[in-house]
């Protein structure tokens, strides 16, 4: 596949220059580097041959700045990294928002951090940051905004036509998604668009990256997605690995596989309980914090954290799994197969929540393209793409499961995928459990300040949200020069205004529940 | 006592003392329901309710109130005064007049009217106008869609109540809510019009704004609906109405379907109250179990479901009775 | 921001309402009603405790407001950025008095683990913003750490503690 696309590449656009790098060094198979005027003929490429969105970042290299996107393929691995610089006084470059809908929000993050205008794109508002900001946060040297681009921030209007009247919601919540705001507009009942305000949660973790060392920066994956910082956290563990080639021994890979395992199931459940908290019944929301605990509990006999945890160390874990742990994760593992009964019987079978979910909020399978959804989200739309079976990573590649998909694409699939996952990854635990060797925990002589070799790594792993990516930039000092991270409920997210288009009020809120957004890891 | 009884005569003494019983029995119903609904929630949450505050929790009630006394009497600045002041009084009303036709044993009435049900058919109709006045004095977006959507909510689900009772009047011949009960003397009125019953139960749970029909105060879409702006004693009197409320409608349900006072060895009024706060505690089930309704299929559930089953069974029954 | 406690708007009263206020406090102590306000990692550890475990509602303090309108409690649970801080302190100005804050958290008793040096975007600490009666530490703090805070509030609401403090015995 890689060889085929070079060579159509090459045919079709002359003068790029496409180089093979090595995938597993560097995460990616092809790396091309553009040039303005040949980017939307490429992405247009992209487009006909049925790649999605993965990313679109930028690098301030202080004589440059550089965009990089990420292309990648749902039916077939084949990670594309298009480059293009542009220069860093008055940045600007063409827009791929009228190809790819994903890219309208990626390029307004970066307008605001970095300062790079795009032209022709519809609308260059502030999305995370807010007025009393004076400059562009993740350049490297102090830049101020200019009274012109200050202009451009500043154009988030509300309009109000007749007829129609605008409501706010949030972001104060009463549904738990945590702060995100909602703009309405609506006709009675009818939303007639609704758009998302981010930024309340924006606690500068990228900017972070930049002043701390690597294993300073560990414990921040944790807060970005607390109900499933055990992914994060390995996404970044296994990214450091990769780019300093530090080996990680067998046990340590079981191990992260079975708390990566127990934290999907814990972030699954609470997300049955928030989204049935947004439709009106309260009840599953105990029931699912009673099966939660147990988690919890098992989890914090080897870490010592509930929430935001920080096991995965560089080489391995932080200490060792005892023989009590094996016990409450087998005794857990008896009590939930039995659990399952309950939430049947409760919700799935529940008329009112049938009719709540079924047929709405349906996703087709091109749209989820244009957009780079991942995760549940996507295979509810005939889409079965789970990173652990195409990319493997930690200990997934000897383990059996298969992946869940859905039908239609509406709540109702998206929330028996999830249920199915969870079914799995009770599958997959009590695999690992049974094939897991003796051995050290942990590779010795990991240097505590890690000074890794100049070059770029990106790797993904599958969050109970979906593909998480990390692009980590270093230049052989003890601090990332760049580190971007890929967030799935961005993605996510970006799709719900198309979504919501025509709903009833009530409608939107179980949409918006159904697509399980964690904000802090969308406002990073 | 007799000098009393002489001096203002006879039925006024008999009003006044059914009034001042009402009017505790009103209070009592409401601290009662406030600590039953949260003991309840909590036991099927597989966990305790208040437990602290007095023995069982029994004194929280009573702490909650002393709590809302004590609140600031705030008024925001862009509220329409007289129907944001107005809306808590009038809330209470219909209620306490609901009350007065209510048989709770066969000497204890307050007032037997002979058109009895007209009384409070009429009376609940009212209830809606001060959620109305509610939303709209709040000049507030997410009182106004609260209050709108209770307005339509309360309209469509009166004809099946109505509807529903029907049946019964025409069984008993009479208007009254006292010889209705008298009229269930061999067999209560739920046998022969099970349906009817299942009608005017989930008609009346979607009258007293209660899950699965609680839109108007729609937690996790609208923050808390028409009340939102409502703090302090104006807020706990909505909450008493909507308690009040719950009760008088399962009262009606006991009197029209179940018998009334109507039961062996125990006193009637015993009956009375262990019938009612059956069909109550079936109505705290409820809203810890199912989900919400959307609106559009709330108002289809009323007008193409309901409607045409009671009206169905209204043509049985009268069919069946002439013959 | 209104005063706590009863008192009277007059200001030459030198009355004192002993006993009423003896009540309305221990009243007040114990039918706390917070508000929906959990922002970050720190509201799953308030739900936590607001669940079957832990249960808050033991306490009378479990029914959860969402309108600011009806709450007397206010629990800061997770971090506030300079663009939710004009929000938040609109909350607590709608909030009728008498009313509390806990800080809950270390992102909002002094800005926690995101404090740098370049950092333009967290508020270090929420006593900058609103008066905070209760810090319960903690990153996040543990459901029994939240009671704890709660505990102490109660004390500070009336004077008494309800449960003794335990003792360590090392």
């Amino acid at each position: 596949m890689v060889n085929t696309i070079r060579e159509k590449i090459k045919a079709k656009i002359g003068d790029v220059e496409v180089t093979e790098v090595s995938y597993t060094e560097k995460g990616y198979h092809l790396s091309i580097s553009a040039i303005k005027r040949n980017l939307l003929p490429l992405v247009h490429f992209f487009d006909e041959h049925l790649f999605y969105l993965e990313d679109i970042c930028c690098v301030d290299y202080v004589e440059y700045l550089e965009l990089v996107y990420f292309f990648n393929n749902y039916q077939s691995l084949c990670r594309m990294k298009v480059t293009l610089q542009i220069e860093p006084e008055h940045p600007q470059a063409p827009t791929i928002s009228h190809i790819y809908d994903g890219a309208f929000w990626y390029e307004r993050e970066i307008h605001e951090f970095f300062g790079v205008v795009f032209e022709n794109h519809p609308n260059m508002a502030y999305l995370f940051l807010h007025d009393g900001i004076e400059f562009y946060p993740l350049r490297k040297k102090m830049v101020l905004v200019s009274d012109e681009d200050k202009r451009l921030l500043n154009s988030f209007k509300v309009e109000v036509e007749e007829d129609t009247f605008s409501v706010n919601m949030g972001p104060q919540h009463p549904s738990t998604h945590g702060v995100l705001r909602l703009v309405l507009k609506m006709d009675g009942e009818y939303i007639e668009s609704a758009q998302p305000v981010l930024g309340y949660l924006h606690r500068m973790h990228e900017k972070m990256a930049e002043n701390r060392g690597y294993l300073q920066f560990l414990p921040n994956p944790g807060r970005m997605d607390y109900l499933g910082a055990m992914a994060f956290n390995l996404g970044y563990v296994t990214t450091v690995e990769k780019l300093c080639g530090i080996p990680v021994p067998e046990r340590a890979e079981f191990v992260r596989v079975i708390a990566v395992e127990l934290n999907r199931i814990s972030s699954h459940l609470l997300w049955i309980g928030a989204f049935l908290a947004d439709l009106g019944a309260f009840t599953p929301f105990l029931y699912v914090f009673d099966d939660r605990e147990n988690i919890l509990d098992v989890l914090e006999s080897i870490t010592g954290s509930r929430l935001t945890y920080c096991y995965f160390r560089f080489g391995g874990l932080y200490n060792d799994i005892n023989e009590s742990f094996i016990e409450m994760t087998k005794a857990f593992l008896k009590r939930m197969w039995g659990r399952f009964n309950i939430y049947e019987n409760l919700i799935t079978k529940n008329v009112i929540f049938i009719n709540r979910t079924k047929n709405i909020g349906t996703i087709d399978q091109d749209r989820a393209r244009k957009y780079g959804i991942s995760g549940p989200v996507v295979r509810s739309a005939r889409q079965p793409y789970d990173i652990r079976k195409v990319e493997p990573y930690a200990a997934y590649k000897e383990l059996d499961f298969d992946i869940p998909s859905g039908e239609q694409g509406d709540n109702f699939d998206r929330y028996m995928v999830r249920i199915r996952e969870m079914e799995i990854s009770l599958r997959i635990i009590e695999q690992a459990i049974d094939k897991m060797p003796e051995g050290p925990f942990r590779t010795e002589k990991v240097p505590k300040k890690l000074k890794p070799p100049k070059g770029d790594v990106y790797h993904t792993v599958e969050t109970p949200r979906g593909e998480l990516g990390v692009y980590i930039v270093s230049d052989e000092s003890d601090t990332p020069y760049r580190m971007r991270w890929r967030v799935p409920s961005f993605s996510n997210l970006i799709i719900f205004p198309h979504l919501a288009r025509g709903t009833l009020m009530a409608d939107a809120v179980s949409i918006l529940g159904s697509l399980d957004l964690v904000i802090p890891e969308i406002d990073r | 006592m007799d000098e009393l009884i002489t001096i203002l005569g006879r039925e006024t003494v008999r009003t006044i003392l059914g009034l001042t019983g009402t009017f505790l029995i009103v209070v009592l119903n409401t601290l009662v329901l406030t600590w039953a609904e949260r003991k309840v929630a909590g036991h099927m949450q597989r966990r305790i309710g208040p437990k602290e505050v007095g023995p069982y929790g029994l004194l929280q009630p009573i702490a909650d109130t002393l709590k809302l006394l004590g609140k600031e009497i705030l008024t925001p600045r862009a509220v329409e005064r007289p129907l944001y002041y107005l809306a808590p009084t009038i809330v209470f009303i219909p209620v306490l007049v609901s009350f007065i036709v209510i048989p709770f044993d066969s000497y204890l009435q307050v007032k037997d009217i002979n058109v009895g049900i007209l009384v409070i058919l009429a009376f609940s109709s009212l209830s809606v106008l001060s959620i109305l006045f509610a939303g709209w004095g709040s000049n507030n977006k997410y009182s106004l869609i609260g209050s709108i959507r209770s307005v339509a909510q309360n309209i469509a689900y009166e004809i099946p109540l109505l509807l529903s009772i029907l049946p019964v009047i025409l069984i008993a011949n009479s208007l009254s809510l006292k010889d209705i009960v008298e009229a269930q003397k061999g067999i209560w009125f739920v046998v022969y019009q099970p349906v009817a019953f299942l009608t005017f139960f989930i008609a009346s749970v979607a009258e007293t704004n209660r899950t699965p029909f609680d839109l108007p105060e729609a937690e996790s879409e609208l923050v808390a609906g028409f009340h939102t702006e409502y703090s302090g004693m104006r807020f706990a009197f909505f909450f008493l109405a909507e308690y009040t409320n719950i009760f008088i409608v399962s009262a009606i349900a006991t009197t029209f379907f179940l018998g009334g006072y109507q039961g062996p060895i125990l006193p009637g009024i015993v009956w009375f109250f262990v019938k009612s706060y059956l069909l109550v505690f079936i109505i705290l089930w409820f809203r810890w179990t199912f989900p919400r309704v959307r609106f559009d299929q709330l108002l289809n559930f009323s007008w193409k479901i309901l409607i045409p089953v009671s009206l169905l069974n209204l043509l049985i029954t009268g069919g069946i009775l002439k013959i | 921001m209104g005063k706590r406690g009863f008192h009277l708007e007059t200001k030459n009263l030198s009355v004192k309402f002993a006993v009423v206020e003896k009540i309305l406090n221990l009243a007040r102590a114990n039918s706390l009603w917070p508000m929906t306000f959990g922002l970050a990692c720190c509201a799953i550890e308030m739900m936590a405790a607001a669940m079957s475990r832990f249960d808050l509602d033991r306490f009378g303090a479990a029914l959860f407001r969402p309108s600011p309108r009806q709450a007397d409690l206010m629990i800061v649970s997770g971090t506030v950025t300079r663009k939710m801080a004009p929000t938040f302190v609109t909350l607590y100005e709608q909030m009728p008095s008498p009313k509390w804050v806990i800080a809950m958290g270390n992102c909002a008793i002094s800005g926690g683990p995101f404090v740098f040096e370049g950092q333009y975007n967290v508020v270090e600490g929420v006593d900058l913003l609103v008066p905070v009666d209760v810090y319960v530490p903690g990153c996040p703090p543990r459901p029994e750490a939240l009671l704890e805070g709660i505990l102490l509030l109660e004390e500070k609401i009336t004077g008494k503690r309800r449960f003794p403090k335990p003792e360590a015995k090392w």
